[in-house]
């Protein structure tokens, strides 16, 4: 299989550099690293940690609530989630501190694990309206095999369809509002330029999630146009007829994930993970996919930062631990195989160990990746430096 | 007849006291030599010390926090979290503590339980377990703060510990530890119906009164407790007084 | 007035810090010392120690200490043995073998019992908090002056697999009670005082008790 032009594709710096606060790396698509070698990200965390005022924040938040709250037994807000500990708690804050009317709603996952659906299950009991969008399953799974071979991640049909999911809602319930929880771009290290609002663009969304294929490729490969519309956005007058707001909640509120977890835990009757997830240290953080785990293993091939990575650097940023122990984390864990579900994943694409092999290697770029003793290696591992 | 120890469990990553749920999350709750103060002067009779990310970290490093709570804390210390060999245990031991508690080593080398228990006697040597239930009457043994399975039985685990010089069990219930919603009292029982040392029940105290099932039922010799007594939802002598009247022997001040 | 002094015996094993924080507490200069000239030459010794009597009484004799304490005893100064330190004044004990101890105070250290009196089975070690009352029934007070200010019932943290049998009755000043079975507690003989707990995890009772030793 042709090797793909990773540094190209995704426009990677040539050479490997570390963020001097957490742990992740230049390769990081769209992440920038200032003159001190520290990172958006951690930047971006300095200045939430100290120069927002975050009464002010809460008082637009109440400001934006007076202004969509319907009063009337309509839904006022949509907001993503997935049972998980972030959605849950936008959920719950919106509801019962800031008596809104939310309905939450849910992009069913690929292979939904038993903690995740408990963690659904009890959220939903704990008060919620919820709606699950289970696409068509031949579809997904068709369309799972083709990412996985064009574009080397799974799980980019998922991640359209979730991303495209509540904007269809929205419409359905005339819902302007939709609340997400933090602006993964601004808090983990991507494209800053929403850092300083509480909201992004409505056509941003192509931009940043959808890896460029276009509808006629699908329809190659025998994917009809009504097979990928629950997958795509509506139509863009119909958003904008709806007067679709897409806001964060991260704007107003003091993001940090590891809290919502407690919070949850009391709230929404969230219990993590007795076991940690493959990949990671971390035990409540992204459960409810049996398959997320090839997503992050991809990513670990074509980045070089592994889940262990991603989950130590956010926490490293908001205090938990510190990069010394991140590192010990990463070492011990990152890049970990995901080997628990393989076979079911193998299945559900239709594809061969091989073949999977084939795709994987395909993506190992030569400036992060080496062949030691006939096993690969990063070639500029963070403890190695 | 001895009495039914209380015992104040903190919880410790680096210089902070911390309170996890299910052995995840690591939220700050304060200074560990301020809190057990506290619990001394309000008359806990033991406290331990675990440091319950050193494994999983790879490190350890609570000799120095030792020393400092050995200063005005005069009553029995458990340090464990990270002890890998007989030096660390004997560290610990020089800094104040009077007894270890071993997982992850103890699991990946079951001699060191021996040659802890054969240098400063079994008493000293505390065999600390991560429980987490497999099945009805089953548990399985988790290492590096509840993050790798062992494929170990708990029950048969702990026979095996004990007989290899493990005086104390202390013995932490995963799937409670961090919930407040009470013991699993179904695993104490497992463990105190085959063995003959003294077991600490670890994990899930919400109210005073679950300790009363822990001690009855479970047949537990101690109690720890963690996040009733860090988040201030009752005091050490409301906790006494519901043990005595539940007519448990404890420690009269 | 003065300051009073302790010096604490190091052989090596132990939980010196404790014993000597608790001293301090207690408003002791303390010293922690190996070297002969400075225990014989000491007002008040304490001879800590945990673990197993067969590998304290080596330490001891490899640092020649055995002689030391014997001939530090015989001078008639204060001297307290903690724990296994307590064990170590005895003749001699039945863990892992039979072995010598510096016979300070006639009898053996035996067993605890792995039974109650009613037959069910005891947990051994014997670990935890239990009360401190007089040898006999009858005893109301206290034979022995580090005790004064303890209060018959209150507790003192034991934690030990064997425990001291003095041949004379007279010797034994405090006992406790494990599954029925009369445990010794402390003993006393002449400028020797021995406790098979630990003062200095005993909260306040334990301090009470050093603050005493600190007097005489």
């Amino acid at each position: 299989m042709k090797k793909r032009d990773v540094i190209g594709q995704y426009k990677l710096p040539l050479e490997v550099k570390y963020c001097k606060k957490c742990t992740i790396s230049n390769q990081r698509p769209r992440i920038t690293f200032d003159e001190n070698g520290v990172c958006s990200a951690c930047n971006f965390a300095e200045y939430k940690q100290t120069k927002i005022d975050w009464k002010q924040r809460e008082e637009e938040l109440i400001a934006l609530c007076n202004k969509y709250r319907k009063n009337n037994g309509e839904y006022d807000v949509i907001v993503p989630c997935s049972g998980g500990k972030d959605g849950s708690f936008v959920a719950h804050q919106l509801k019962y501190k800031y008596g809104m009317n939310p309905l939450t709603v849910t992009w069913a996952p690929l292979k939904a694990t038993e903690i995740g659906r408990r963690n659904l299950d009890a959220f939903i009991q704990s008060g919620f309206d919820n709606i699950l969008g289970t696409p068509n399953g031949k579809v997904t799974r068709q369309l799972t095999h083709l990412a996985f071979k064009h574009l080397g991640d799974p799980f980019q049909p998922f991640i359209y369809g979730q991303t495209n999911f509540p904007l269809h809602m929205a419409i359905k319930y005339n819902v302007s509002l939709i609340m997400y929880g933090e602006n993964g771009e601004v808090e983990y290290g991507g494209d800053m330029k929403n850092a300083f609002r509480p909201d992004r663009d409505i056509q941003d969304h192509d931009k940043h999630y959808f890896s460029g294929f276009p509808p006629s490729f699908w329809a190659e490969h025998g994917i009809s146009e009504a097979d990928l519309k629950p997958f795509m956005a509506p139509a863009y007058k119909d958003i904008v007829a709806n007067n679709t707001q897409i806001h964060f909640f991260g704007y107003y509120k003091f993001w940090d994930p590891q809290e919502n977890f407690y919070y949850c835990t009391e709230h929404t009757g969230f219990t993590p993970n007795t076991e940690r997830s493959e990949g990671t240290y971390s035990k409540y953080a992204s459960l409810d996919d049996r398959i997320d785990g090839y997503h992050y293993y991809l990513g670990f091939i074509k980045f070089g930062i592994g889940r262990t990575t991603s989950d130590a650097a956010h926490e490293i940023r908001d205090g938990k631990i510190t990069r010394e122990e991140g590192i010990a984390l990463i070492k011990r864990y990152d890049g970990e195989f995901p080997k628990k579900h393989f076979q079911e994943f193998l299945d559900y694409c239709s594809i061969t160990e091989e073949e999977f092999n084939e795709v994987v290697d395909s993506w190992r770029s030569d400036h992060l990746w080496e062949k030691v003793n006939g096993e690969w290696q990063l070639k500029h591992a963070i403890w190695k430096e | 007849m001895r009495k039914i120890r209380l015992i104040g469990r903190l919880d410790i990553k680096g210089p902070n006291l911390i309170k996890g749920i299910h052995l995840e999350g690591l939220r700050v709750i304060g200074s560990p030599s301020e809190y057990s103060l506290r619990y001394y002067n309000e008359g806990i009779d033991e406290l331990i010390y675990m440091d319950c990310v050193a494994s999983l970290y790879g490190r350890n490093s609570l000799g120095e926090m030792v020393k400092n709570v050995a200063q005005n804390v005069f009553v029995p210390l458990t340090v464990g979290g990270g002890i890998r060999s007989v030096e660390d245990a004997t560290h610990l031991l020089r800094c104040g503590a009077d007894k270890v508690a071993i997982n992850t080593a103890a699991v990946a080398n079951p001699n060191l339980i021996t040659e802890v228990a054969k240098k400063f006697g079994s008493q000293c040597m505390v065999l600390s377990i991560e429980a987490k239930q497999i099945a009805p009457g089953r548990w399985e043994a988790y290492t590096d703060n509840g993050r790798e399975k062992t494929g170990l039985d708990v029950v048969e685990w702990v026979k095996k510990g004990v007989a290899l010089g493990a005086g104390e069990i202390l013995l932490t219930s995963v799937d409670q530890e961090g919930t407040q919603k009470g013991f699993d009292v179904d695993l104490i029982k497992a463990i105190t119906s085959e063995i003959s040392v003294p077991v600490i029940a670890s994990g899930g105290m919400g109210k005073p009164e679950d300790l009363v099932s822990a001690v009855k039922v479970g047949e537990a010799d101690a109690i720890a407790m963690a996040h009733i007594l860090h988040y201030n939802k009752f005091s050490l002598q409301e906790i006494r007084k519901v043990a005595k009247r539940a007519g448990i022997d404890v420690r009269e001040l | 007035m003065m300051i009073p002094e302790a010096t604490i015996i190091d052989y090596g094993i132990g939980n010196l810090l404790s014993v000597s924080r608790a001293l301090e507490h207690c408003g002791a200069k303390v010293t922690i010392t190996d070297n002969p000239e400075i225990i014989l030459s000491s007002t008040r010794v304490v001879l800590p120690g945990v673990g197993a009597f067969g590998n304290g009484m080596k330490e001891l004799e490899n640092r020649g200490l055995d002689k030391v304490i014997k001939q530090y005893a015989s001078s008639g100064k204060n001297l307290i043995g903690i724990c296994l330190g307590m064990q170590l004044l005895f003749d001699s004990s039945e863990e892992f073998g039979a072995t010598r101890g510096l016979s300070l105070i006639p009898g053996k250290v035996i067993q605890i019992p792995d039974k109650t009196l009613n037959g069910e089975s005891l947990k051994i070690p014997h670990i935890g908090w239990n009360g401190l009352f007089g040898p006999n029934e009858n005893s109301t007070q206290w034979n022995e002056k580090i005790l004064a200010t303890v209060l018959p019932g209150e507790s003192a943290y034991f934690v030990h697999s064997f425990m001291a049998n003095p041949i004379n009755e007279e010797d034994v000043k405090a006992v406790c009670f494990y599954g029925g079975n009369k445990v010794t507690a402390l003993v006393g003989k002449g400028n020797i005082v021995g406790c098979q707990f630990h003062p200095e995890k005993s909260g306040e009772v334990g301090i009470k008790i050093l603050k005493q030793f600190l007097l005489n």
